[in-house]
C-alpha cells in the first residue's frame, strides 16, 4: 500500500489565500459599481426597479439553504454516515442548480426586452441606464460562472464520496469545497442588496 | 444530546437567522428611508457575510490560525483602502 502524506492545515490555508484573491477579484467591479452609482445615482434607482426582486430574494433564500445542506454534509462525513453526505451533497447540488435556473429566467427576461450589452434598445437609454446593465450582466455573470464551477466541484466531490476516495479520514477537500461554495454564497449576499434592493 | 445534535441545531439557528435577517432587508427595502436604506442594506449584508465566516466556514474553531486571523481583516482593510482613494479621486475631481 502506497503510503499518503496529508497535510490538512496547509490544504485549508491554501483554499482560504485562493478565496481572497476572489474577493479581490469581486472587489475591483464592486468599485465600479460604486463609483458609476455615486455619479448616477437617480438612473441606477431607475433602472433596478425593472429587475424582479421577488425572484432575487428567492436567489438569496436558495443560496442560503444550500450553505446548509453543505455544512450539514461536511459534519456527516465526519461523523462516518456517508449516506446522509451523499444526501446533503445532492441538495446542495439541486439548490445550486435551481439558483441557475431562476437566474437564466432573469437574463432571458431581460434579453426578451432587448436589455442586454450593446443592444440597440438599449443604448437608446441614459448612460447611468447603460452602465447599471452593464455592471448587473457583468457581475451577476461572473457570479454565476463561480455556482458553476462550484456546481462542478460538488459533483466530484460526490463521486469521490461514492467511490470512498473521501471520507471520514479525509474531509479535507469536502470543507474546501465548501469553503468555496460559501464564498460563492457571501458575494450574492452583496450583489443581492445592490442590485435588487436599491431604493 | 450529542456533540453532532448541538451542531446540527447551530447551523439551521445560523441559517434562520440568516432568512431573518435577508426579510428584514428586503422589508427595509420597502419603506421609504431615503439615504439610510442603502446603509441598512449594508450593514445586514455585513452581518450576514459575518455568521457564515464564523459558522459555516468555521472561523470562530479557527482560533489557533493566528496568520488566518490577520490575513482575512487585512484583505478587507486593502478592498476598504482602494475604495476610499477611488472616492477621494472621483469625488474632488
Amino acid at each position: 500500500m502506497l503510503e499518503t502524506h496529508q497535510n490538512d492545515t496547509s490544504s485549508k490555508f491554501g483554499m482560504w489565500l485562493f478565496l481572497l484573491s476572489e474577493i479581490l477579484l469581486f472587489g475591483g467591479l464592486f468599485i465600479l459599481y460604486s463609483v458609476y452609482r455615486y455619479q448616477n445615482p437617480q438612473l441606477f434607482h431607475l433602472a433596478a426597479d425593472a429587475l424582479n426582486r421577488p425572484l432575487g430574494t428567492l436567489n438569496t433564500l436558495i443560496l442560503l439553504t444550500s450553505s446548509l445542506t453543505m455544512v450539514l454534509s461536511i459534519l456527516f462525513l465526519k461523523k462516518r454516515n456517508p449516506g446522509k453526505t451523499l444526501l446533503f451533497l445532492a441538495s446542495t447540488l439541486f439548490l445550486g442548480l435551481f439558483f441557475l435556473f431562476i437566474k437564466y429566467l432573469e437574463w432571458t427576461s431581460k434579453v426578451h426586452h432587448g436589455i442586454y450589452p450593446n443592444a440597440t434598445r438599449l443604448l437608446e437609454r441614459e448612460r447611468g441606464e447603460i452602465l447599471f446593465y452593464g455592471l448587473y450582466y457583468s457581475m451577476t455573470g461572473l457570479h454565476g460562472l463561480h455556482v458553476l464551477v462550484g456546481l462542478c466541484l460538488l459533483s466530484v466531490m460526490f463521486i469521490f464520496i461514492l467511490k470512498k476516495k473521501i471520507d471520514h479520514n479525509y474531509v479535507v477537500p469536502l470543507e474546501n469545497t465548501g469553503l468555496y461554495w460559501h464564498l460563492v454564497d457571501i458575494v450574492w449576499i452583496f450583489l443581492f442588496p445592490l442590485f435588487y434592493l436599491i431604493t | 444530546m450529542t456533540t453532532k445534535d448541538i451542531e446540527v441545531k447551530t447551523y439551521i439557528f445560523i441559517w434562520l437567522s440568516l432568512v431573518v435577517l435577508t426579510g428584514v432587508a428586503v422589508s427595509v427595502a420597502g419603506m421609504d428611508l431615503a439615504g439610510w436604506s442603502m446603509a441598512v442594506a449594508l450593514v445586514i449584508a455585513f452581518l450576514k457575510s459575518g455568521l457564515i465566516l464564523l459558522y459555516f466556514m468555521h472561523l470562530k474553531e479557527e482560533k489557533g490560525s493566528r496568520l488566518l486571523r490577520w490575513m482575512i481583516p487585512g484583505v478587507l482593510a486593502i478592498l476598504i483602502l482602494f475604495i476610499g482613494i477611488t472616492f477621494l479621486d472621483v469625488a474632488f475631481r
